[in-house]
Parts: C-alpha cells; sequence; structure tokens
C-alpha cells in the first residue's frame, strides 16, 4: 500500500487555496453585482415584474346654457372571470346566465376556458354590477367603466357628436374639445408572474384618474328643440330632404341652436336607416352612408346663397357710397350686362322703385347695377373685408371654405350673377354670420358655441373668447340695412316673417341647386329680432321643397314661428 | 483503571468519524431543500398542481442516498478499489446505452430509465472516473513522476470525456470530468511546472476561441455555442435568445441586494427564469438572501473543501487520500463553475450546484461520494491527527 507522501500533502493544500482563491473572487463577482449594479438590476427587474392597467377617466360633461346636462356619462360594467381564481364554477355559470341573461353554454364554455382573463359580458349597469358583485364569487371581476349618454338623445346630434369605444371623441363638439373633455387615465401598477397573472400579495399602486373638465356651451335646448321640431315640419309638409336652421345671437356669435334633419340617435350613431340592409352594403360604403348621416349641412356644406345676399350686396353699395337708400331705379324685368340678358324674378319688371322698394322685392336688375357700380376690385374687396373668403373660425370640425371665383377670372357677367348671390358657394353659417356682423352695428363675429370649460366643482375655469373683426361697415350702414331689411319683413318679399309685437328684419331667398334646371330649389329665410338692435339671427334654408318652394312662403314662416315661440322666452318682445 | 478498560477507551479512540463533514452535508442538504421548495413551489403547482412536486422526488432521492452514504461509509473504501476498472468500464456500456435506450428531457438525451428512476450516466462516470484514477495512482506508483505516467495519466480520462460530450452532447460534465483527472493527477505528482504550462496553454486556448468567435461574430455559420459566448460577453444584447436566461439570473441576483427579498419572496422564480430550481438555483438564492444568504453558502462549500483537505491530508494511504481528492476536486469545480455561470461570470452552460440544485442522480451520486470520503476519514487514527 502506498503511503500518502509530504509532497501529495502539500498539493492537497494547495487545491484547498486555489478553491479558496476563486471563491473569493467569485464573492467579488457578487458584491459587483448585489451591492454596486443592485439598483439597475432591481429596477429592471421591476419594469419586467409590472404591469400598468389604465383606468378610465370620466368625461367631462356638456352643459347647455340653461346648465342642462346634455352629453353625460354612466357607469357601465364589464363582468370578466379569472379561470386561475374560480372555486366555484357551476355556481359562477349559473349566477352569471342569470343575472346576465345569457345563456348557460355561453357562459360556462368561458368559464372553463383556460386563459388568464375572460370578458363575459361588457357595458352591464351598473346595478346589475353591484348585485353580481354582492355574491362575492370568487374569480369574477367587476370592473367600472363610463360611457357617454346623451338623454336628449338625437337633439342637436350633428353638433355635439359623439363618442368611441374608447370614450374618445369621433365628431362634433366631442372631438373639438377632446382635450378638455377628456381627462387623465389613470394607472393600476400590478405585478405579474411570467405569464401576466396578478401576483395578489404584492398589492397593487394606483394613481388616481382625473375626470375630464365640463364643457358649457351656448346652445340652448328649448330652442334647439323648438327649432328641431320646425324644422322637421316643414321637412314634412314639403317633403323636403333637408332643413336646417342655425339660431345665433349676432352680437357676440354665440349659437343658441343649429339643425340640421334629419339628425341621428347620438346614443345609437352607428345604427343605418330601416332602408338599407346592412347585409347588401360593403363596409367602405356602410362608412359613407354614416358620414352622410353624420354631416353637419349648416357648417359641411355649401349653396348658392341667392336672394339672402342682397344684403351683403347692399350693405357694400351703401357702405362705398355707390347708392343710397333714395336712389331711384326703373326693372324692365331684365338688364342687359355685356351681351347677355339676365331676367327678373318678376318677368314683367317692378318698373319705378327706390333702393329699399328694389330691395323689398328682392329685385335683381336692380343688384346687378350696385353691383356694377362697385365694380370687380370693389366687389372683391368687400367680399373680403366681410370674411367670406375665410372660413368662420367656428368651434366645429368640418367646415366647409367658400367656393368663389377667382378675382382676375372675375368678369362683368360674374360680378353681375354674383351680386344677387349666383355662381359661388358659401357655407349656411358663413352667410349667417356675415348677414349678423352687417347688422349688428358692422362687427365680424366668430360663431361659436363654447362658453368655458371648467371641472365638475367649477374650478380651473376657462372661458373661451373668440376675434371680433370690428368696423367691417360703418355704423350708419348697418343702421340703415337693419332699417331696410325690418322694411322687407313689414311690408316686402319677406313679409311672412313677421312676428306681431316685435321688430323683425330678413330677407328671402329662392335659388336652384346646382346643376341647374333640375327643378330642385332651396328656399331660405334669414331674420332678426329685434330690428333696430338684433339680439337673435335665424337662417332657414329647406332643401328642395315639393310644390311651392318660394322661400318668402316657405322658409319665412319656419322663422316667424320660431320667433314667436323664443322672443319671449328671450325677453326680446316689444309690447309696445 | 482496568487494562481492560483501557483497552476499550484505545479503541472508541480508534474510531474516528467526521461529523463536522456529515453535518456540513446535512445541513446543505437541508437548505438545499427549503430553497428547493420555495424556488419550484409555484410553477410545480401550475404544472403539476402539486406545489411540493419537485420537493417530493428531491426528498425521495436524498433519503435514498442518506440509507446509502451511511452504508457505503461503513465499508472500508478498499474494498472499492478492485471495481476500480470496472467502474471505468461500466461507465463507458452506460453511456454508450444512452445512444439506444436514452430518455430525453429539454432537448437533451442524456437519461436512462433504471427500476423507475432516471439516472445520468455522466454522474455514473464521474465517480467512475475518481475510483479508477485513484487506483491507477495507487498502481502506477513511482511513475507518475515519469513523463509517460503523465501521459497515461492524462489520456485515460479522455475516452470517457469525448464520449460524454459526443453522445449526450453535454460539455459541462465533460469538462468536470476531465478537471477532476487534472487535479487528480496534479496531487498525485510532485510536479508543478506542467500544471502551470497546462494552465497557461488552456488560459490562452480560452483566450483564442473567444476572440475568433468575436472576430466572426455576425456571419452565419457559428453554433449555438459560438453564441452563447456573444450572449456571455454582452447578455443583453441576446436578451430574448441566448442571453434570456443569464439576463433573468443576472435580474434575479442583481435584485436581491445585500439582505434579499426575504425567504419565498423572490419575483425571478415565478417563471420568469428559466430552471430556476435546477442550474439557476443559485440566483434565486441571492434574490431571496441577499449577498448575505449567498457568502453564507459560499462559506459553507469552503468548510466542506476544508474538511475535505483535513480528510485527504490524514489518509493514511495514497488511495484513501486520492479518493477524497477526487470527491474535493468534483464538488469544487462543480460549485465554481455554477456560480460562476449564474452571476456570468463565464459563458452559460448546464451545471447544478451539488446539493442544492434539483436532480435525484446528481444528489444520489454525490451522496455516494462523501459516504466513500466518510469511509477514508474513518481510516484515519486519533493519533495520526
Amino acid at each position: 500500500m502506498l503511503k500518502n507522501k509530504t509532497s501529495n500533502r502539500k498539493k492537497i493544500v494547495t487545491v484547498f487555496f486555489l478553491c479558496l482563491i476563486v471563491f473569493m473572487l467569485l464573492m467579488g463577482r457578487l458584491v459587483y453585482l448585489m451591492v454596486f449594479h443592485s439598483e439597475y438590476y432591481t429596477e429592471k427587474a421591476q419594469q419586467l415584474h409590472e404591469r400598468e392597467r389604465s383606468i378610465k377617466a370620466a368625461r367631462g360633461r356638456i352643459i347647455d346654457a340653461n346648465g342642462t346636462v346634455i352629453a353625460d356619462n354612466r357607469t357601465v360594467c364589464t363582468i370578466s372571470v379569472i379561470h386561475s381564481q374560480i372555486k366555484e364554477p357551476d355556481k359562477i355559470v349559473e349566477v352569471l346566465s342569470k343575472e346576465l341573461d345569457l345563456t348557460e353554454e355561453y357562459v360556462r364554455k368561458r368559464v372553463e376556458k383556460y386563459s388568464s382573463i375572460e370578458r363575459i359580458k361588457s357595458n352591464v349597469d351598473k346595478e346589475i354590477g353591484d348585485i353580481i358583485r354582492s355574491y362575492n364569487l370568487e374569480g369574477v371581476k367587476v370592473d367600472e367603466d363610463y360611457k357617454r349618454y346623451y338623454p336628449y338623445g338625437a337633439l342637436a346630434s350633428k353638433v355635439l357628436g359623439f363618442t368611441g369605444g374608447d370614450n374618445q371623441g369621433i365628431i362634433g363638439l366631442e372631438v373639438k374639445y377632446e382635450d378638455y373633455l377628456k381627462g387623465t387615465e389613470g394607472t393600476i401598477l400590478t405585478v405579474t408572474d411570467a405569464r401576466g397573472v396578478e401576483i395578489d400579495e404584492a398589492g397593487e399602486e394606483r394613481i388616481e384618474p382625473v375626470a375630464g373638465n365640463d364643457l358649457y356651451i351656448s346652445l340652448d335646448m328649448n330652442i334647439q328643440s323648438y327649432a328641431t321640431q320646425l324644422a322637421k315640419q316643414v321637412m314634412e309638409t314639403k317633403e323636403a330632404e333637408r332643413v336646417s336652421i342655425i339660431v345665433m345671437n349676432p352680437q357676440n356669435g354665440e349659437i343658441m341652436a343649429m339643425v340640421d334633419v334629419p339628425e341621428f340617435d347620438l346614443n345609437n350613431p352607428y345604427e343605418l336607416p330601416e332602408s338599407v340592409d346592412p347585409e347588401m352594403i360593403s363596409a367602405e360604403e356602410k362608412q359613407e352612408l354614416l358620414n352622410s348621416i353624420w354631416r353637419n349641412g349648416c357648417i359641411s356644406d355649401t349653396y348658392e346663397p341667392g336672394s339672402t345676399f342682397k344684403v351683403i350686396t347692399a350693405a357694400a353699395g351703401l357702405e362705398e357710397g355707390v347708392v343710397t337708400v333714395n336712389d331711384n331705379f326703373s326693372c324692365p324685368g331684365y338688364i342687359m350686362v355685356e351681351d347677355r340678358r339676365i331676367r327678373c324674378h318678376k318677368t314683367t319688371g317692378h318698373g319705378a322703385e327706390n333702393f329699399v322698394q328694389a330691395t323689398m322685392n328682392s329685385c335683381n336688375p336692380v343688384f346687378i347695377t350696385v353691383g356694377m357700380r362697385l365694380g370687380v376690385d370693389n366687389y372683391y374687396k368687400y367680399f373680403q373685408k366681410f370674411g367670406l373668403m375665410k372660413k368662420t373660425g367656428v368651434d366645429l370640425p368640418g367646415e366647409a371654405g367658400t367656393i368663389m371665383h377667382k378675382k382676375e377670372n372675375m368678369k362683368a357677367v360674374e360680378l353681375a350673377t354674383v351680386s344677387f348671390g349666383q355662381s359661388f358657394q358659401i357655407s349656411p353659417l358663413q352667410l349667417a354670420t356675415t348677414v349678423s356682423s352687417i347688422v349688428n352695428g358692422g362687427n365680424r363675429v366668430t360663431p361659436h358655441l363654447a362658453v368655458m370649460t371648467s371641472d365638475r366643482e367649477g374650478n380651473n375655469t376657462k372661458k373661451f373668447s373668440y376675434q371680433v373683426q370690428k368696423g367691417i361697415v360703418s355704423r350708419e350702414t348697418s343702421e340703415t340695412m337693419q332699417m331696410i331689411l325690418e322694411q322687407v319683413v313689414a311690408e316686402g318679399s319677406g313679409s311672412n316673417g313677421y312676428v306681431e309685437n316685435a321688430r323683425v328684419g330678413g330677407k328671402t331667398a329662392t335659388s336652384q341647386t346646382l346643376p341647374r334646371g333640375t327643378g330642385r330649389y332651396i328656399a331660405s329665410f334669414v331674420g332678426f329680432a329685434p330690428a333696430d338692435d338684433p339680439q337673435v339671427l335665424a337662417l332657414t334654408i329647406i332643401h328642395n321643397p315639393k310644390g311651392v318652394y318660394y322661400g318668402g312662403q316657405v322658409a319665412a314662416p319656419v322663422v316667424r314661428q320660431l320667433f314667436e315661440n323664443i322672443l319671449p322666452y328671450l325677453g326680446e318682445m316689444d309690447y309696445n | 483503571m482496568t487494562d481492560r478498560r483501557m483497552k476499550k477507551k484505545e479503541k472508541q479512540q480508534e474510531v474516528f468519524f467526521d461529523y463536522t463533514l456529515l453535518f456540513i452535508v446535512l445541513f446543505l442538504l437541508g437548505f438545499g431543500l427549503v430553497m428547493l421548495f420555495s424556488t419550484s413551489s409555484y410553477e410545480a403547482y401550475l404544472q403539476f398542481g402539486d406545489s411540493a412536486y419537485y420537493l417530493k422526488k428531491q426528498v425521495f432521492s436524498t433519503l435514498l442516498g442518506l440509507v446509502i452514504m451511511l452504508f457505503v461509509a461503513c465499508i472500508p473504501y478498499h474494498f472499492w478499489e478492485r471495481f476500480a476498472t470496472l467502474g471505468y468500464v461500466v461507465s463507458i456500456a452506460l453511456i454508450l446505452l444512452i445512444i439506444p435506450f436514452g430518455i430525453e428531457a429539454n432537448g437533451a438525451k442524456r437519461w436512462l430509465n433504471v427500476f423507475g428512476i432516471s439516472l445520468q450516466p455522466a454522474e455514473v462516470a464521474k465517480l467512475g472516473m475518481i475510483l479508477f484514477l485513484a487506483s491507477l495512482v495507487c498502481r502506477m506508483g513511482r511513475k507518475v513522476r515519469t513523463g509517460k505516467g503523465f501521459l497515461t495519466m492524462v489520456l485515460v480520462p479522455m475516452p470517457i470525456c469525448a464520449l460524454v460530450y459526443i453522445v449526450t452532447n453535454n460539455l459541462s460534465s465533460a469538462i468536470i470530468i476531465l478537471g477532476i483527472a487534472v487535479l487528480m493527477l496534479f496531487v498525485a505528482s510532485p510536479d508543478y511546472k506542467r500544471f502551470v504550462l497546462i494552465a497557461l496553454a488552456g488560459v490562452a486556448l480560452c483566450a483564442l476561441v473567444i476572440f475568433m468567435i468575436v472576430n466572426s461574430a455576425g456571419s452565419d455559420g457559428m453554433g449555438f455555442r459560438g453564441t452563447r459566448i456573444l450572449a456571455w460577453l454582452d447578455p443583453e444584447a441576446y436578451a430574448s435568445d441566448k442571453g434570456f436566461q443569464t439576463l433573468q439570473a443576472l435580474y434575479a441576483i442583481g435584485s436581491g441586494g445585500i439582505w434579499g427579498k426575504g425567504l419565498g419572496q423572490s419575483m425571478q422564480k415565478l417563471g420568469f427564469l428559466p430552471e430556476a430550481q435546477n442550474d439557476m438555483i443559485f440566483s434565486i438564492i441571492c434574490e431571496e438572501l441577499g449577498l448575505f444568504g449567498a457568502a453564507a453558502v459560499i462559506l459553507l462549500f469552503l468548510l466542506l473543501i476544508w474538511r475535505f483537505m483535513v480528510i485527504a491530508n490524514n489518509s493514511t494511504d495514497l488511495f484513501g487520500a486520492m479518493l477524497v481528492v477526487g470527491v474535493m476536486g468534483h464538488i469544487a469545480i462543480q460549485v465554481i463553475l455554477n456560480i460562476a455561470v449564474v452571476t456570468n461570470t463565464i459563458p452559460n452552460t448546464g451545471i447544478s450546484l451539488p446539493f442544492i440544485s434539483y436532480g435525484g442522480s446528481s444528489v444520489l451520486f454525490l451522496l455516494i461520494e462523501i459516504g466513500i470520503v466518510l469511509s477514508v476519514g474513518r481510516g484515519i487514527r486519533f493519533k495520526d491527527l
């Protein structure tokens, strides 16, 4: 047997010390990782383990001029099951199918599905959610959520707009004021295992959501509601395609009502008309159809304003001094512009008339004469000065711009037709705003709806201010226009807009829809009251009425009825 | 005092049993089971519906191992000398048996099924190698000093290393077996110069390989070992692939800090760190018990190696000493490589942590080796101490 020699023993000790040295080096490595780099790796690991879940913020409400809430939130619940936490699957299936009105098979399939979290039903009423919560079933999760709710349904639908699946604004004020309304999402930080399953013991960190700010608007739901009623009525009786009514305060541009029937149900914006079979159309066609349903004709469509535009020609002529109220004209029923003969609507002619009478008669040759006296340069100057070339700047998305001749292409014939409101297009809101600006003393206002925002407690108030361009016409011209337009209603073509005990000014129009010659007309009337100090202005546009289609006959009565109702309400009735 | 009683006392004193070693091993085993349960319970519950799934299997292997260990400890170690050559042959045979009968797990074919117990022939080979080399050194006697003897000692383990590497595609076990052989040769031979040269050559070879792989980075023809080395140099660049496990281990170790998150509080064991209960268990120890716990574990292993040194140095004959040196080399190499891997000190390769990592055949054969060491210890006479 061999002896264990001293040399062997020395070597064994050497091995031990070699091990010791290597162990010390590894210890050094551990100190390096666990002391000096601990923070770095801890942070990295935490990022890996934490999951962020967002908590939706309540969207700000929209409140009308009377303080009525017209866009609100409803608390809804989402019911889901967490497979790994389920203790009594049979009871869960029974309770959920009973309370949620679902078939047992449907619920059982989801309860028994091996997944981290399975949604059973969303948009469940809060009361039902509370009932389910009271069962205290393990593995059943009831998450509260907010859903937009519009108490007035279709009223002012095209103005308010609606929200999508993530509570984001899609059209109208909802999208325009998204930043104020949406609020700030909160988050729940939870710790999860590698599969994303939450670790209960680890607890959670919450950052509370901040609710969106309420939006206060100038729209008055009483006026809106009445205007909508009138619009529907006239659409029905005249079998019209569409009826738009804009009611605004000409002094500051606040919009009190904006109707564009047919409107749609805000609580169900994706519903198609019954005449359309959803199976028969493609997704693209469906979207196009929905877009046309949601389209706000008051601002997104343009039309030939026709005779209502004579207000602008008159104001420009008076301001430039090329015409006075006492100027005398003679209408033979037509006027020659270069080699063209442009007819008056009264083919036999109005005969001798002064400028006020010509406006009351809505006499085309007279306004062509005024336009010619102004000339292209001046006319174009006023067109621009009145703000007609720019958009109105209304706080709604999708505003259409003006379609007008280029100045260099504008010759005598074009000037003549523009003078009585033809051969160019503007949006209804542009007309209402321009007329407002002419009769309010000469200040171009910015039409708008939003007045202010503030949080629910009334703090953090922000008042919106809008641009006003002063002196687009002089005060005298403005007063003259008030007088002339009051005469139009009192004794002229707009007599159907007359309201007893009130001073109403206005102008009618009957324009053809483009292309011409299809026998389709647009009847319109713009009226304001009181004539000497306008506080409310209303524009009614009726598209393609059947039967009598004259603006004075069809559109003026609508404004009259509207004024009859809202003037006392607004306290603008003159009982003397 | 009568003569008889004197004799009895003398006899009592002659019987030495290294309780220190035994208690260190028992402590490591107990600690290992606690950490194994802590590490594996969550995943075990998810996979098998029983959070003690891994613990139960490991407890069974451990108890079986302890019984065999005590049995081996009672047998004089010279009994095993006659099986040295047989052990060598059986090792080769078992490794070859993997080719037709191997069981595949985790994508590698490394196990054999023997009476319902899955057995890793590489573990048998380690024990066989220790026994064979110890006996070979004794048979060679002074010839070990000659160049021919040295060469023989270097060449003898090569076939087994090559087989383990080729058949089971297990580089780490091959390295361990080679390492055991080199250490035993180092102790047996009085020479130093040759070993310094071998060490320098080894370091130079490693450096060359790494240099070549880094230079050819980006080219296509790189095997998975090449990518592993690149992932070792910059694990975050390979975070979704070869560097994933290493990076997860580093997250675990780094987030443990000085005092750790507390026993059972590891986050990385919740499915983030692959093989957490196996090769990567040391990083969970770091995460839960911190630098403090990691240092304690390293200290325990150091104590264990110190006991091996004491027993080897006091062994009456060279065969016993060489056996203990082999076991010492085996455990030391495995601990060092394991900790080096989890701390990304060396490229990632699968090496388990002795007594702590999950693995039945590993703990079984380690305990047999401890039994042999205890048996060698029993040969020590008190007067020699």
